[in-house]
């Protein structure tokens, strides 16, 4: 199947159409202007030396590039250049803070605090470190998924050294107030905060320094990168220290050894810096066709938003379907839509979503929920064709499900 | 999660999604919503003949595409046989026709449940 970014009208021709991409939380298309800068490095002719020879111009050409992306992430998050520390992604972003702080500090405290909501990338290490005998407290943030600062403060404890909580929940939306969290950390004193940052870039104001955030992670493929490169951000002037978790030629601090992918990096770089430049206006144009797929499908009747809409990004719509079975759900939207149920990452397993679940949800509205994630090549004519998908799916296995107030059966005409 | 081009079929078409009323219509439903999977048959019993033959099938289902698709096929599969508490077909044979997941097989036994509560629900002339 030619995958398409906009609702093509192929079906005039007698082809199947592609169904309409909005899974821009799983991952975003790379923007042809991001793919022309990679693929500059990549050939002889381009800047395919190693960034860390510094014995010919090859490599000074590379490194060039690679510096010049690290201020241009920099500059997205509001982070000094020499705190981008380059890895393989978010996930390594998190385990590289996780396992790295615990590691450091493992001889003045090995408490940790987190939340229920968090990515598998923050959670799953963490259930490694209790394995290794650290302790971590998981806070429950309220209905709408917003965490309370002072839930933060109730749980920190004399030897608690890193609170972990994300900015913007990958299946919801919503975004934590960072700022009051941070407060609470710095008037602890000793505890570190880092900062799951992979699905902000883009999507809403993103202030590393000014935050007073000591870890951030950040990933390129959700902000029109490529996927394979993210960054830790570590903050130099907070006096972050952390522990390597792999050795081999001292690359990034000490901290990522290996070489670094110059074409991945001056990716992330360029779609930072597009990011960056373009996020206002485009939040605006994508809240308002957020708000129009929430229209057309609240009118449905059963349908029930997930996660605090005063505080949620621009981008993402999670809703859950009443009286319909979750799987069959989005079986028969997959032809039309493509879209998440849950986290993408989970998806696969079938299970109810945890986040809907740490929320409140019951097991059958988490399964029958549908997380709706719009991007830059979203248009009016997808948003129109997911609420007829939707509408169509929803009610042709309502009927197919009977009329719930008679399931227990009725008398006999 | 991949589905065969039967259960494709069956869990788009659904022909036999429904319910039936009138006389001599017997009713039985197996399992619960709040499980994840519910199935309802309804059949209509020619008993004119020797032998009592399903006249008419319908189902309903709260279920996932393994289960609506096995409903389905069931319901169109049994007419003109005799009315039995038996699947016109093993759950084991079903699984496999349908390549359902072992993990689901406790599913199909709710079909299964289904269809014989309605088979052995009482007949009302």
């Amino acid at each position: 199947m030619t995958a398409s970014m906009t609702n093509q009208g192929t079906a005039a021709h007698g082809r199947r159409t592609a169904p309409v991409y909005l899974d821009y939380a799983a991952t975003t298309p790379v923007d042809p202007r991001v793919a022309a800068a990679m693929a500059e490095c990549l050939t002889q002719e381009g800047a395919f030396g190693n960034p860390g020879s510094a014995s010919h111009d090859y490599g000074d050409a590379a490194n060039a590039l690679v510096e010049a992306a690290r201020r241009e992430v920099a500059a997205a998050v509001g982070a000094e250049p020499e705190d981008i520390i380059w890895t393989s992604g978010a996930t390594e972003a998190n385990n590289l803070a996780l396992f790295g702080i615990a590691a450091y500090y493992r001889d003045t405290g090995r408490h940790i605090v987190t939340v229920r909501t968090e990515h598998k990338a923050v959670l799953d290490p963490c259930r490694e470190l209790e394995r290794r005998g650290w302790r971590v407290t998981y806070l429950v943030p309220d209905r709408g998924g917003v965490l309370d600062p002072a839930e933060v403060a109730a749980a920190l404890q004399p030897d608690t050294t890193l609170v972990s909580v994300m900015h913007v929940n990958n299946e919801i939306g919503v975004i934590q107030d960072i700022a009051a969290i941070a407060a609470v950390c710095a008037a602890h004193g000793t505890v570190r905060l880092h900062v799951d940052a992979a699905q902000s870039v883009g999507k809403c104001e993103v202030e590393f320094d000014r935050l007073g955030v000591d870890l951030m992670s950040l990933s390129a493929h959700k902000a029109y990168g490529p996927k394979g490169v993210g960054a830790l951000v570590v903050s130099r002037k907070r006096g972050v220290q952390l522990r390597a978790l792999q050795f081999g030629g001292g690359q990034e601090r000490n901290l990522r050894s290996g070489t670094i992918a110059t074409h991945q990096v001056v990716g992330m770089g360029t779609a930072f810096a597009l990011a960056a430049a373009t996020r206002e206006p485009e939040a605006l144009r994508i809240a308002l066709l957020r708000d129009r797929l929430w229209r057309g499908l609240d009118a449905l009747g059963g349908a029930l938003r997930n996660g605090d809409a005063a505080h949620s990004v621009a981008h993402l719509l999670n809703v859950s379907f009443e009286d319909v079975e979750g799987e069959s759900l989005l079986a028969a939207v997959r032809s039309s839509i493509a879209v998440s149920t849950g986290s993408a990452c989970t998806s696969a397993t079938q299970e109810p979503s945890y986040v809907l679940r740490a929320l409140g949800r019951d097991e059958r509205l988490a399964e029958s929920s549908l997380r709706f994630s719009l991007g830059r090549f979203s248009t009016e004519a997808d948003v129109e064709a997911a609420v007829a998908a939707v509408l169509r799916a929803v009610t042709r296995l309502r009927r197919i499900a009977g009329d719930p107030q008679a399931r227990g059966g009725h008398e006999l005409q | 999660m991949n589905y065969n081009n039967l259960t494709t079929r069956h869990f788009e078409g659904a022909l036999a999604a429904g319910v039936l009323t009138g006389r001599g219509v017997r009713r039985g439903a197996a399992g619960g919503r709040s499980q994840g999977t519910w199935v309802q048959f309804d059949m209509r019993i020619d008993s004119s003949k020797p032998v009592q033959t399903l006249e008419a099938v319908r189902f309903l289902a709260f279920a996932c595409p393994h289960v609506i698709a096995v409903s389905d096929w069931i319901a169109q599969t049994a007419l003109g046989r005799e009315a039995k508490p038996v699947l016109p077909e093993s759950v084991q044979s079903l699984r496999e026709r349908f390549d359902v997941p072992i993990e689901k097989l406790g599913r199909l036994l709710i079909v299964e449940d289904a269809w014989i509560a309605a088979v052995s629900s009482p007949y009302r002339p």
